[in-house]
């Protein structure tokens, strides 16, 4: 009994993943990131394939969080200040999508696949807050920041190979981006249904120097504060004897 | 291949173009030179600008006035401005009195309202010590011009401090200061700074330099060597602090501030000795009191985001 219900499930989760797969496929390049000295953002190439007829969706997000945040608001009924402090969870660092066609012309699925979707996921403490209200205001703080972003007009179409129609996207990545593991995603629409996806994971990491001194700072903090007031010291008094010695003429 | 303008900051978890960063710290340096103070007022929004989390543009930017503090208070020490006897009280005074002021914060933050009270702290010294200087120069360079007139107001006040001051113990010379008075008398203001810059979360280099000139009577070129020598100190305390509990000091961004804020602090000391005391004074008030206006801005207009990150990461 035990062994067929086992058997049932895993052809209820196989089955639909199966179908999916099939239809929607893609490769990415770089296949993880590395955040080296010169690191300034980067762009992720994607190639890949869907149905024919189907809009695709490009999503690049992850590492989701919890943020404490301060909810400004009006003290006296005059001065604006930091008031309430707010616990959001469920945010993820970076929510980057790319679209053939506006996710408003997507209808509702679009809206599940965008922001609208995300903001969704997201909690607060307390409960009593105020969601309609804050939700748009943290979208738009990590807009501002360049984490957060809907763009349509970056995936090309290409070639189509029987019931499949090949695409391709240049999506920007953002230079704030910190290490961590993040997920790409494609998705096909079609008549407002999401018909196929597929998803594979994008490491970024640090490496050289800024790993070295993220080590440093984090697991040597004591000794990171005190080299980083020794280096200052020095370098404050190598500038300031330069200087006397030009300064000498 | 071009050479790389842009570099990674470990901490701060983003990029940043060099020669911004360098021009940058080049400005706010030029600025320390000349009046003594650190200058975080003006480069922790700036940096936030330029895409740096709060916290490490803060933390990081004391990191960064270590080095041109040290500068700086080198070209003063060379130009005779430095009170080092007058430096050291003041600073063991603020480290008593900051230390104060943390409790003090943490009660205040316990009770709710804390950074209300911290925005009126920061807009009534502001425009108090701003205020007062700017007007008090101002007759000064006036009085300069004009033939000197007798004032009996301010005699007496002045001779009723002077009486308290003169009757507090072990009185002693402050040969750079010019000034004769006991220590007990900097140890206490210094500590009062410290309270306030405590809770303002500032080096407190503006109400430092105010309360050495009309306090404790200092010549306005020692008021400024002194006071980068006190900062310097100050600054490395917040540096390990910030380190070790927050770690929001972004060694990277620091040193390249600091390349430029040095440069900047050479040129600002020999800048301010051109200048005349009296000016050096009214520049300052002026730079006091559009702070002081910048800050009141922010409380009376709408934020464009009504949300604020806060703690380290």
């Amino acid at each position: 009994m035990k062994r067929i219900l086992v058997l049932f499930l895993l052809l209820a989760l196989a089955l639909p993943a199966a179908a999916q797969a099939a239809e929607v496929e893609f490769r990415m390049a770089p296949s993880s990131i590395t955040i080296n000295t010169f690191y300034n953002g980067t762009s992720l190439n994607v190639e890949g394939a869907v149905p024919v007829g189907a809009d695709v969706v490009l999503r690049f997000s992850g590492a989701p969080e919890a943020v404490a945040m301060k909810e400004k608001g009006k003290a006296l009924g005059l001065l604006w200040m930091n008031m309430n402090t707010l616990h959001f969870t469920g945010v993820p660092k970076v929510f980057l999508v790319e679209s053939s066609v506006p996710l408003k012309d997507l209808g509702a699925v679009g809206d599940t696949l965008g922001l609208g979707g995300l903001t969704d996921k997201i909690g607060i403490e307390p409960a009593t807050a105020d969601r309609a209200m804050l939700l748009p205001e943290l979208v738009k703080l990590k807009k501002s920041e360049g984490l957060y972003r809907e763009a349509a007009g970056a995936l090309t179409p290409g070639d189509k190979n029987g019931s499949l129609q090949a695409f391709s996207a240049k999506l920007p990545v953002p230079s704030r981006l910190s290490p961590g593991s993040y997920t790409v995603e494609v998705f096909a629409v079609k008549d407002g249904l999401i018909v196929g996806q597929s998803s594979q994971p994008m490491e970024v990491q640090m490496v050289g120097i800024p790993a070295f001194l993220a080590d440093l700072a984090f697991n040597h903090a004591l000794w990171y504060g005190v080299l980083a007031s020794i280096i200052a010291i020095i370098a404050g008094l190598g500038i300031g004897l330069v200087f006397q010695s030009k300064g000498a003429h | 291949m071009s050479i790389p303008m842009e570099l990674y900051l470990p901490i701060a978890g983003n990029s940043v173009n060099i020669v911004a960063v360098f021009g940058l710290g080049g400005v706010v340096g030029l600025l320390s030179g000349i009046f003594g103070v650190g200058g975080g007022f003006l480069m922790t929004p700036l940096l936030i600008m330029m895409g740096i989390p709060p916290t490490v543009a803060a933390a990081s930017d004391s990191n960064q006035i270590v080095g041109a503090s040290t500068s700086g208070t080198l070209a003063h020490l060379r130009l005779g401005n430095v009170d080092v006897k007058m430096g050291v009280l003041l600073l063991v005074g603020g480290v008593l009195g900051g230390s104060v002021g943390v409790q003090l914060i943490k009660i205040l933050r316990a009770m709710g309202n804390a950074d209300f009270l911290i925005n009126i702290t920061y807009v009534l010294m502001l425009g108090l010590v701003g205020g007062y200087m700017f007007f008090e120069s101002l007759q000064a360079m006036r009085k300069a011009k004009a033939p000197k007139k007798a004032e009996p107001e301010k005699h007496v006040k002045s001779s009723a401090f002077a009486r308290l001051v003169g009757h507090l113990p072990w009185q002693m010379d402050f040969t750079r200061s010019g000034v004769r008075m006991s220590p007990v008398l900097p140890l206490i203001l210094g500590g009062l700074v410290g309270v306030l810059s405590a809770i303002m979360g500032v080096g407190g280099g503006f109400i430092m330099v105010p309360v050495m000139v009309y306090l404790l009577r200092m010549p306005m070129h020692v008021v400024v060597g002194t006071s980068l020598f006190q900062i310097l100190f100050t600054c490395i305390n917040v540096t390990i602090m910030q380190s070790t509990s927050n770690h929001t000091v972004d060694f990277v961004l620091a040193l390249i501030l600091l390349i430029g804020s040095s440069l900047g602090a050479q040129i600002g000391a020999i800048l301010g000795k051109k200048l005349g005391g009296e000016q050096l004074k009214i520049l300052l008030a002026s730079l006091v009191l559009v702070v002081m206006f910048k800050i009141l801005y922010e409380l009376l207009a709408r934020p464009d985001v009504l949300l604020a990150y806060i703690g380290g990461h």
